[in-house]
C-alpha cells in the first residue's frame, strides 16, 4: 500500500509563489484562498548574521489527522494511501475543521461554502501525473512520491538525507510534508511556522457524538423512506397489474 | 523526439492542423477540436510573454475560453515549468480593464477625455499624421519606443519610414552597460538570455542580481540546480536577499563601491597566481597591463571603501581561484546603476576571462547561431539625419540597434540636433521605465502626435492623441523566438490560441495595415502570420506544422570552447581576436582602458540611497493590475534597516511617505522593519504606485520608485543611466499630509 508524502527542499525553494498560482489556478480557488502558498521566516539576526527562509504551507496529510476526528459528518476522511480528502456531499460546512488543523491547512470556500485544502492533486495522481504544483515548481524544490517505494525520490530523501517533519513537543500527529535545506534555514521556517494546537477538537468531539448519530439516521431514515416507497410502489404496481 | 504520439499530442495536433488548414489571416482558428465528454477541450502550444524570457506554455480552451495555461514540456529550456506570473496569463487575457476599441484624445493631453474610432478611421489618421510630419520635419522627426521581440514589425515600418530614432530602456536603463563592458572585452555581448552556465557551476557569484526575487524560469531552475548539486554561492548585495540567504558568502558591500571589491579580487588572483594561466596565455592580451594595475588594489584597500572585512575579500577571491574554470560570475541584467557601469562590467569580465570561465563548462557559454531566413526585404531608406539620441556620435559604443531613450527625450525638449515631434511608443510605459518624468511629460507635451500601442490603459496613454488596442499574447501572432544562447539552441512559438477579444488587434496587423497606408507594403511581403513563420524557419529544416502542435525544435549545440566549429566564426571578435584584458579601444576614445573605482556620493545625513528590485510575482511596471498577480502582492514595501527603524520610531506596516533630495513625494508605503539591509540604504519594488485610474485594481497602490529619481548618472562609455543616485528620507503619511 502507498503511503505519499511531499519533501520540500527549502535551500532551493526561491518562494517565487509558482506553486502557490499553479494550484489556485488547477483548482479554481477563489481569490485570497489557497491550498498551498509560499510564507517567509526572517532576516532574523544580528547584522550581518543574518538568516531567513521560504516555508510551503499546506495540508500534511498526516499519520493522525486532527481533522477526521474533528469532522462531524465524516466528510474528512483519510485513504489507506494515506492522502486525506474530503467527500464535498457530506460536508455541513461547519468548519470543525478548519479549527482542528494545526497547520491552518484548510478554508470555508466562500462560494460552495465547503471545506477545501490540498488533497495531493488526488485526482491527477489517479491519471499518472504528479501535482501541479510539482510539476510547476521552477525550482525543482517540491518533491511527490511513495514512502513506501524505496526507489522513490522522497523515500530517499526522508530517510537517507533526514529531511524533517514540522512537529513540535505538543503536536506531533505525523504530517507527511518533510522539509530539507540549511540547518539554520529549516530550524528558523520550523519554529516560525510550528503548529498550533488543535482547536474545537472537544466540541468537535461532542458534535459529533450528537451529529453522527443524526446523519446517519438521516441517511437511516432516507433509505427506510425510500425502502417504503419501493413496496408501496411494488404494491401499487401490482394493483395496476391486476387492474 | 519521441515516435509515440500522446494524448495531449493528439488534443494539440488536431486542433493547430485545423488552424493551419483554414489558413487565411483569420488570427485564431481553433479548428478540429478533441473531445473531453461533451466538452470541446483544446490544448494549443505558444509562448508567454507575462515577461520576455518566452517560456513555453501550453494554453487549455475550452469552448473558446482560456481556463488553463501550463507549462509545454517540450519546450527545451522551460521543460513544463512556468513561474508565478506565467501561471496567470488569463488574468491579463480577461482583465476588464483592457484597452479595447482604437481612442482618439477629445480633450487636452492629459486630460483622459477621448472618443472611440474604427480602426478604419485610426488608421487612416495615423498615416495622415505620419506623412505630415514627414512633409514638414523629415521623417526622423518621429520617434519610435518599443519593447520585446514583438516590436519587430513596428520596427520594420520605422525603419522602412525612413526614422533612425528608435530606442529602448533595455538597453540605456538596463542592459547596456553589461553589453558593452562584456563586448570591449571578449568580443560580443552576452544577449538574452544570458548564457550564465549556472547549472554546471562550481561557484556562483551574483552581485547585484537577485535571483529568485528576479525570475526568469529556467535561470532559476539551474540556480537550484547548481545548489543542489553542492556550488558554493557568493552574493553581494547591500541587501539580505533570497539568494543571499541562502549564500555560503554574503558580501553586505557599500552601495556603488563594487569596482573596488572587483579589483581588490584581481589582485588577490593576480598576486597568488590563482588565475587560469593557460587559458589567459592562449586566448588574452593585457596581463601585464593588469598586474601593473591592481598591485595597490588590495583587500585591505578595498575594506576602506566596500566596508568589507579584508578577510572575507580574500577568502572569497581564494574560493574562485579553487573553483576556476566552473565559476559562474553573473553578468547581471539591470546594470544602470551609478554611471561608471560599464566599468564595472569591464571589471566582472576580467575577471571572468582571469578564471578561464568564459566558453568553458560552469562559466559562460557559448551561443550557438541559428541560421534563420526570411522574406527578402527591399534596402531601407538611408535616414537623412544620424540619430538624434547620439548612439553611434556622442557615443559611440552605445547601441545604435537599440538607441538611448533619454537621448530621445532630450531631444524632442531641446529640439537638439533636429525636432522631434512624434512618438510611437509600443509595448512599453515611458513613465515607468525612464527616469526623470517630469521631463518625459514635459517632452510629450511638445509632441505634435504621441501614439501608444498596450494591451492596457497604463498611466501614459491619457497623454496619447491615438490609442490603439493590441491583442494580448494569448490573441496574436508574434515572431518566434530564435533562441542561441542556450545550450541547446531552439525556435519557439507565438501563435493565438484563442481569437483576439473586443476590438484589438495584433501588432503584425497594424503594422502591416500602416505600411499598406504609407505606400510601404513592399516591407510586408507576406500575406499571412503563417507565411511570415515559414519563411522564418525554412533553412532550419524543420516542419511547421509539428513546430506548432509541439510548440518548440531544439537543436543540438555548441556551448564550449572545445565544441566549436570551422565556420562558428572567430572566438573573440575583438579588434586583436583575443581577449581584451586591457581595451585598446576605451583608450582609443579617451576613457579608462583598465577599471578604476570612483567615489560615488554618499547620501547626505538623515537621507538613504534608495535601492530598487523585484518581485518574483510581478514584471515591472506591467502586471500589477492582474487580479491572481495582485491578490499575492497588492503593494510593495520600503525595506529599512531595524536599527534605523528603532531610531526614526517606525513601526512595522506603518505607512510613510519617502522624499528625495529633490523634495519629491512618493504615494505612502508601508515599512518592512528588518536586519536585511544595511543602514544606508532602502530598498522596494519597482513598478508599483501606479497612477492611471483606468488600472482599477492597481491604482495608486505602494510607491513608485521610478516617481523619485529626478537624478541621474550618465555613464560616459554608452550613454546608460545610472539610477541608483537619488537619495531619500522617510516621513510619516500623517507629517508630510
Amino acid at each position: 500500500m502507498a503511503r505519499y508524502a511531499m519533501v520540500v527542499d527549502l535551500q532551493k525553494c526561491v518562494g517565487c509563489q509558482s506553486c502557490t498560482v499553479a494550484c489556485n489556478s488547477e483548482w479554481e480557488v477563489p481569490l485570497g484562498y489557497a491550498r498551498t502558498h509560499v510564507r517567509f521566516a526572517g532576516p532574523e539576526g544580528t547584522f550581518p548574521r543574518l538568516v531567513a527562509s521560504s516555508y510551503i504551507a499546506q495540508c500534511n496529510h498526516c499519520d493522525h489527522p486532527s481533522c477526521v476526528e474533528a469532522c462531524p459528518t465524516g466528510a474528512t476522511f483519510q485513504n489507506t494511501d494515506g492522502i486525506v480528502k474530503i467527500d464535498r456531499s457530506l460536508c455541513i460546512g461547519c468548519g470543525f475543521c478548519v479549527e482542528a488543523c494545526p497547520y491552518d491547512a484548510r478554508y470555508l470556500n466562500p462560494v460552495t461554502n465547503k471545506v477545501d485544502k490540498c488533497d495531493f492533486c488526488s485526482s491527477r495522481i489517479d491519471k499518472g501525473l504528479q501535482p501541479v504544483c510539482i510539476t510547476t515548481c521552477i525550482a525543482h524544490a517540491k518533491y511527490f512520491g511513495d514512502l513506501e517505494n524505496t526507489a522513490s525520490d522522497v523515500f530517499h530523501l526522508v530517510y537517507e538525507r533526514a529531511s524533517r517533519r514540522n512537529e513540535t513537543a505538543q503536536v506531533h500527529i505525523g504530517p507527511n510534508v518533510y522539509y530539507l535545506g540549511k540547518k539554520k534555514s529549516v530550524d528558523l521556517a520550523l519554529a516560525t511556522f510550528s503548529p498550533r494546537l488543535p482547536r474545537l477538537l472537544t466540541q468537535g468531539r461532542l458534535w459529533r457524538g450528537l451529529v453522527r448519530p443524526l446523519v446517519l439516521g438521516a441517511i437511516g431514515a432516507t433509505f427506510l423512506g425510500q425502502a417504503v416507497a419501493f413496496f408501496h410502489q411494488l404494491m401499487k404496481g401490482e394493483k395496476q397489474f391486476d387492474e | 523526439m519521441s515516435s509515440t504520439i500522446s494524448r495531449r499530442d493528439w488534443l494539440r495536433w488536431t486542433s493547430v492542423a485545423g488552424a493551419v488548414t483554414a489558413g487565411a489571416a483569420k488570427a485564431a482558428e481553433p479548428g478540429r477540436p478533441g473531445w473531453q465528454g461533451s466538452r470541446r477541450v483544446e490544448q494549443i502550444a505558444t509562448n508567454c510573454e507575462m515577461c520576455f524570457w518566452r517560456c513555453g506554455v501550453l494554453a487549455e480552451v475550452r469552448d473558446g475560453r482560456v481556463v488553463k495555461l501550463e507549462g509545454n514540456p517540450d519546450h527545451p529550456q522551460t521543460e513544463g515549468r512556468l513561474c508565478a506570473r506565467g501561471n496567470t496569463g488569463s488574468q491579463l487575457l480577461y482583465d476588464p480593464d483592457r484597452l479595447k476599441r482604437p481612442r482618439l484624445r477629445t480633450g487636452a493631453r492629459g486630460e483622459g477625455k477621448f472618443q472611440e474610432i474604427s480602426w478604419e478611421q485610426a488608421l487612416d489618421f495615423l498615416a495622415a499624421r505620419m506623412s505630415d510630419l514627414k512633409r514638414k520635419y523629415g521623417a526622423e522627426s518621429l520617434a519610435f519606443f518599443p519593447h520585446g521581440v514583438a516590436s519587430s514589425f513596428f520596427a520594420t515600418l520605422m525603419k522602412a519610414f525612413g526614422t533612425p530614432n528608435s530606442a529602448e530602456p533595455a538597453f540605456s536603463q538596463c542592459r547596456g552597460p553589461r553589453e558593452v563592458g562584456y563586448a570591449l572585452t571578449f568580443g560580443s555581448g552576452l544577449g538574452s538570455p544570458e548564457p550564465v552556465d549556472l547549472e554546471e557551476s562550481k561557484l556562483i557569484v551574483l552581485i547585484g542580481s537577485h535571483i529568485g526575487e528576479n525570475v526568469f524560469t529556467s535561470q532559476v531552475t539551474a540556480f537550484s540546480t547548481a545548489l543542489e548539486r553542492g556550488a558554493k554561492l557568493i552574493v553581494v548585495d547591500p541587501r539580505f536577499s533570497v539568494a543571499a540567504a541562502k549564500a555560503d558568502w554574503w558580501l553586505p558591500i557599500r552601495p556603488g563601491s563594487d569596482i573596488a571589491l572587483l579589483l581588490a579580487w584581481m589582485n588577490v588572483l593576480l598576486e597568488e597566481g590563482s588565475y587560469d594561466k593557460d587559458y589567459i596565455a592562449r586566448y588574452a592580451s593585457g596581463l601585464r597591463e593588469v598586474a601593473a594595475h591592481v598591485r595597490e588594489f588590495t583587500p585591505e584597500w578595498a575594506e576602506g571603501i566596500t566596508e568589507l572585512p579584508a578577510g572575507q575579500i580574500r577568502e572569497t577571491a581564494r574560493a574562485m581561484g579553487a573553483a576556476k574554470p566552473a565559476v559562474a560570475i553573473h553578468p547581471g541584467r539591470h546594470t544602470t546603476w551609478y554611471g561608471d557601469d560599464t566599468q564595472r562590467a569591464r571589471a566582472m569580465a576580467i575577471i571572468t576571462a582571469l578564471l578561464g570561465s568564459w566558453g568553458r563548462k560552469g562559466g559562460i557559454f557559448l551561443p550557438t547561431p541559428l541560421g534563420t531566413g526570411g522574406f527578402p526585404l527591399p534596402p531601407f531608406p538611408k535616414p537623412a539625419q544620424e540619430r538624434a539620441d547620439g548612439a553611434g556620435t556622442r557615443y559611440p559604443l552605445a547601441s545604435e540597434d537599440q538607441g538611448l531613450t533619454l537621448g530621445l527625450v532630450e531631444a524632442t525638449l531641446t529640439e537638439k540636433p533636429y525636432p522631434i515631434k512624434g512618438w510611437i511608443v509600443y509595448g512599453q510605459n515611458v513613465l515607468e521605465s525612464i527616469p526623470q518624468r517630469e521631463q518625459t511629460l514635459k517632452a510629450i507635451g511638445k509632441l505634435d502626435l504621441m501614439v501608444v500601442v498596450d494591451v492596457m490603459p497604463v498611466e501614459q496613454v491619457q497623454y496619447a492623441d491615438l490609442v490603439l488596442p493590441e491583442a494580448t499574447y494569448l490573441e496574436r501572432y508574434d515572431p518566434p523566438a530564435v533562441v542561441a544562447s542556450a545550450k541547446r539552441p531552439f525556435i519557439a512559438v507565438r501563435q493565438p490560441v484563442v481569437e483576439p477579444l473586443y476590438d484589438s488587434r495584433p501588432g503584425w496587423w497594424i503594422a502591416r495595415q500602416m505600411a499598406q497606408r504609407l505606400g510601404l507594403e513592399a516591407y510586408f511581403p507576406w500575406k499571412t502570420p503563417e507565411e511570415h513563420l515559414e519563411s522564418i524557419v525554412r533553412p532550419l529544416d524543420v516542419n511547421v506544422r509539428q513546430l506548432r502542435v509541439r510548440g518548440a525544435v531544439a537543436f543540438a549545440g555548441r556551448p564550449y570552447i572545445e565544441n566549436r566549429q570551422t565556420g562558428d566564426g572567430p572566438l573573440f571578435a575583438t579588434g586583436s581576436g583575443r581577449i581584451e584584458l586591457y581595451s585598446p579601444v576605451l583608450k582609443e576614445l579617451g576613457f579608462d582602458p583598465l577599471p578604476r573605482y570612483t567615489q560615488v556620493i554618499d547620501p547626505p545625513s538623515g537621507y538613504f540611497r534608495l535601492l530598487y528590485g523585484r518581485a518574483p510575482v510581478h514584471s515591472f511596471a506591467r502586471s500589477e493590475n492582474n487580479a491572481w498577480l495582485d491578490a499575492l502582492m497588492p503593494e510593495n514595501q520600503v525595506w529599512i534597516n531595524s536599527d534605523v527603524a528603532k531610531d526614526l520610531r517606525l513601526d512595522e506596516d506603518q505607512r510613510v511617505v519617502l522624499e528625495n533630495q529633490d523634495g519629491v513625494r512618493s504615494l505612502p508605503v508601508a515599512v518592512r522593519v528588518t536586519p536585511g539591509i544595511r543602514r544606508d540604504c532602502v530598498y522596494m519594488v519597482h513598478g508599483f504606485g501606479q497612477e492611471s485610474r483606468a488600472l482599477r485594481r492597481a491604482y495608486r497602490k505602494g510607491a513608485s520608485d521610478t516617481q523619485l529619481m529626478t537624478r541621474i548618472s550618465i555613464d560616459p562609455v554608452m550613454g546608460g543611466t545610472g539610477m541608483r543616485v537619488n537619495f531619500v528620507r522617510v516621513r510619516s503619511a500623517a507629517e508630510a499630509g
